[in-house]
């Protein structure tokens, strides 16, 4: 299961947050906090995954993606593949790119609620929904168009 | 009255870097006052502004009913903000989830596919015992709706209402099965992902599925089910011997032939974890590790060692053809990598190898940075001690790793190395002159008395050395120590400090023996004398 996905900036600014499993909001800060002091120190030579029991105990997996300003983290537990959750932050930023032409951090500052339906297309309750592009498109495509929503209506299918 | 946006309000906290609490503060004041309007759009607006703030860390719960208010919304783009902060905020606390049921039951019950689906997500993360008992029924039969990805979310979400509401579990089974035979991928998918797992938390229940995974693996090409039920099998094997040598043959075809690297890694997982009495798929998954061991992609490495240290564990042997690759990979400039290497180096120990791989290690001490210093003198320590020094045959030898950690810059396991000192030299009569010698060294040892921060507390040593030389030196040891920190560490007050101390306590030690040697002579006296008067 996947606890829970992060989006933060290169100063550790959240950009969206996902707690899957409950943490009480002093928790999740520190979780943000911790995790952005462990993932910003590291070249992006190395690999992607990082082991800390510290942040979220044991049983948690913490992969992550650097893209340009914006960390994706993503905390799952041993039912979860590593190479297929790297796969899954992909796919979510490929979503977003389909929705927001070019993607960048401004977009998801101003547009965090439509980032976070992007995700519920993906993740759901702290397991994964869908992972094919297409259909994740078509879905948010009609959403946006009952929704009168600018944005997801334009979802590239 | 003019009313933030959201996209106000981010622009807002944007403009007011330097006070953005107090400018913050005031804006939950407004949205206070928002909440309580009955126009629709301006209470989705609040409520979103609400979940953003959430995000940055502060409080909401207070406004966990106008949540539920904005739930009861009749337009779709106000009520989804509604939902979107419950998903978010609503935690086994928060009351008015009873208060949700209804409205969830509605929805549930909808015509319109989306309104159903936004109340499964919501669902799914916010279910407790209660709604789950409610709810599951209206659940299960959207597990058959006809649009797709509202199977798919209904069939997800029955995993989390199992989690809270069990007993739901055995009647709604079937639908599960069925679900798992669909031919819409993404339903299918969903299906096999709760049932992975409900049965990595109950193994023994599902064995009988087993006809179904073996399909599974033989004739699927979705790799997200492939890696599911790979992962599965893994934990089901070790309960059933003969379900590990049916499925020896469709894993094999797997590894040979898939492209992904994802499902490649997770079957040589599997092989470590319930494979391990078949000789050639044990020999085929080595070779691909071999494979991983030796990319260029870091993470590929990473992987490659976790799987190494799952193979360790049931043999030693196995691993030992990669013994040089996991040495280098204790230089690798990635922490991760180096963490997992050294896991796995010290899982080799035996009697046999001790000195050479602490040898090793201790060079890398010399040469590695601050932080993972600290971790591999730990290691160390841990490695000579486990299972109550099993493995040290020497321990002189011992002695002497321990006083080269001591010294090891910025070292912060002062105490640790202190604790072990005097435990090898109170329990092992044999090397106590060995440990006075070493001592007596130490005391000379002007890093260590330079070593006394909270990050830095190599100093502790000394307790021990002192505390050695006093209890097991000859006299002559005592005043040559004595002598010696007085006349070099006179010009500093601190290094002054210290070695008053450390006099003191070889001098307590030393009292404490005559002392004690006293109070025997004292004693024999004593006895003597009730025994002249008859008493004794």
């Amino acid at each position: 299961m996947i606890k829970g996905v992060l989006v933060f900036n290169n100063t550790g600014k959240p950009r969206l947050t996902a707690f899957y499993e409950h943490l009480p909001i002093a928790e999740q800060q520190r979780v943000i906090r911790e995790t952005f002091s462990v993932v910003s120190k590291r070249p992006n030579s190395l690999c992607n995954f990082v082991e800390d029991p510290s942040i979220w105990g044991d049983d948690c997996k913490i992969i992550y993606r650097h893209y340009a300003t914006l960390y994706f983290v993503v905390f799952a537990d041993d039912s979860e593949s590593e190479l297929a959750v790297l796969d899954l932050i992909q796919v979510f930023v490929e979503s977003l790119d389909r929705c927001f032409e070019n993607v960048c951090e401004l977009d998801l500052i101003f547009h965090y609620e439509k980032a976070m339906y992007v995700l519920d297309e993906i993740i759901m309750g702290g397991m994964v929904l869908e992972t094919n592009q297409q259909k994740i498109a078509q879905s948010l495509q009609a959403q946006g168009k009952i929704d009168g929503d600018r944005i997801l209506s334009r979802a590239r299918v | 009255m003019f009313e933030k946006s959201l996209g106000d309000l981010i622009k807002g906290i944007r403009a007011h870097k330097r006070d953005e609490a107090e400018y913050i503060a005031r804006c939950m004041e407004e949205i206070k006052t928002e909440l309580r309007t009955t126009n629709p759009k301006l209470k989705s607006q609040a409520v979103l502004k609400l979940t953003y703030l959430y995000m940055l860390g502060y409080d909401v719960s207070w406004a966990a009913f106008q949540f539920v208010e904005c739930m009861s919304l009749p337009k779709f783009s106000h009520k989804r903000i509604g939902y979107l902060a419950a998903s978010l905020t609503f935690d086994e606390s928060t009351d008015v989830i009873l208060l949700t049921t209804n409205l969830l039951k509605k929805e549930l019950n909808s015509p319109n596919p989306f309104e159903c689906c936004l109340a499964l997500n919501t669902l799914a993360n916010i279910v407790t015992e209660d709604l789950a008992r409610d709810v599951v029924a209206d659940v299960l039969r959207l597990t058959d709706h006809s649009d797709p990805t509202v199977r798919k979310r209904a069939t997800l979400s029955l995993f989390r209402i199992f989690l809270e509401f069990p007993d739901a579990l055995r009647p709604s089974f079937a639908a599960i099965q069925e679900r798992m035979k669909e031919e819409n991928p993404s339903v299918a998918c969903a299906a096999v992902n709760v049932v992975c797992e409900l049965a990595r938390k109950n193994p023994k229940n599902y064995l009988g599925l087993a006809p179904v995974f073996y399909r599974i693996l033989t004739s699927s090409a979705n790799n997200w089910m492939l890696i599911k039920v790979m992962k599965l099998v893994g934990v089901l094997c070790p309960l059933e011997p003969r379900l590990s040598k049916k499925l020896v043959k469709p894993v094999s075809n797997i590894m040979n032939n898939t492209s992904a690297k994802s499902l490649l890694y997770e079957s040589i997982v599997t092989v470590s974890n319930g494979m391990m009495e078949h000789e050639q798929i044990v020999q085929l998954a080595l070779s691909k590790l071999g494979e991983f061991l030796s990319a260029k992609d870091q993470n590929l490495r990473y992987l490659a060692l976790v799987a190494i240290g799952n193979f360790q564990r049931t043999s030693l042997a196995l691993v030992a053809p990669f013994r040089s690759a996991i040495l280098s990979c204790l230089d690798d400039p990635d922490r991760t990598i180096r963490l997992r290497a050294l896991d796995i180096v010290t899982g080799m120990i035996s009697q046999d190898n001790l000195v050479d791989i602490i040898q090793l290690i201790v060079n890398h001490i010399r040469t590695t940075d601050g932080a993972f210093r600290n971790t591999l003198v730990e290691k160390v320590v841990q490695a000579c001690c486990q299972g109550t020094y099993v493995h040290v045959t020497d321990f002189a030898w011992y002695i002497s790793v321990l006083a080269d950690l001591a010294v090891v810059p910025n070292n912060v396991h002062g105490v640790l190395i202190r604790d072990e000192l005097i435990n090898v030299a109170v329990r092992v009569k044999g090397v106590r002159n060995v440990a006075v010698a070493t001592s007596l060294r130490l005391l000379g040892d002007e890093r260590l008395y330079r070593a006394q921060t909270e990050q830095a507390n190599a100093c502790q040593v000394l307790h021990a050395a002192a505390f050695i030389c006093g209890e097991f030196g000859t006299a002559e040891d005592i005043e040559s120590v004595t002598i010696r920190s007085a006349r070099s560490h006179q010009t500093s007050q601190l290094l002054h400090g210290n070695s008053a101390l450390l006099r003191l306590q070889m001098l307590r030690v030393r009292k404490r023996r005559e002392l004690l040697g006293e109070i025997g002579k004292y004693s024999v006296r004593i006895v003597g004398s009730w025994r002249c008067i008859g008493i004794a």
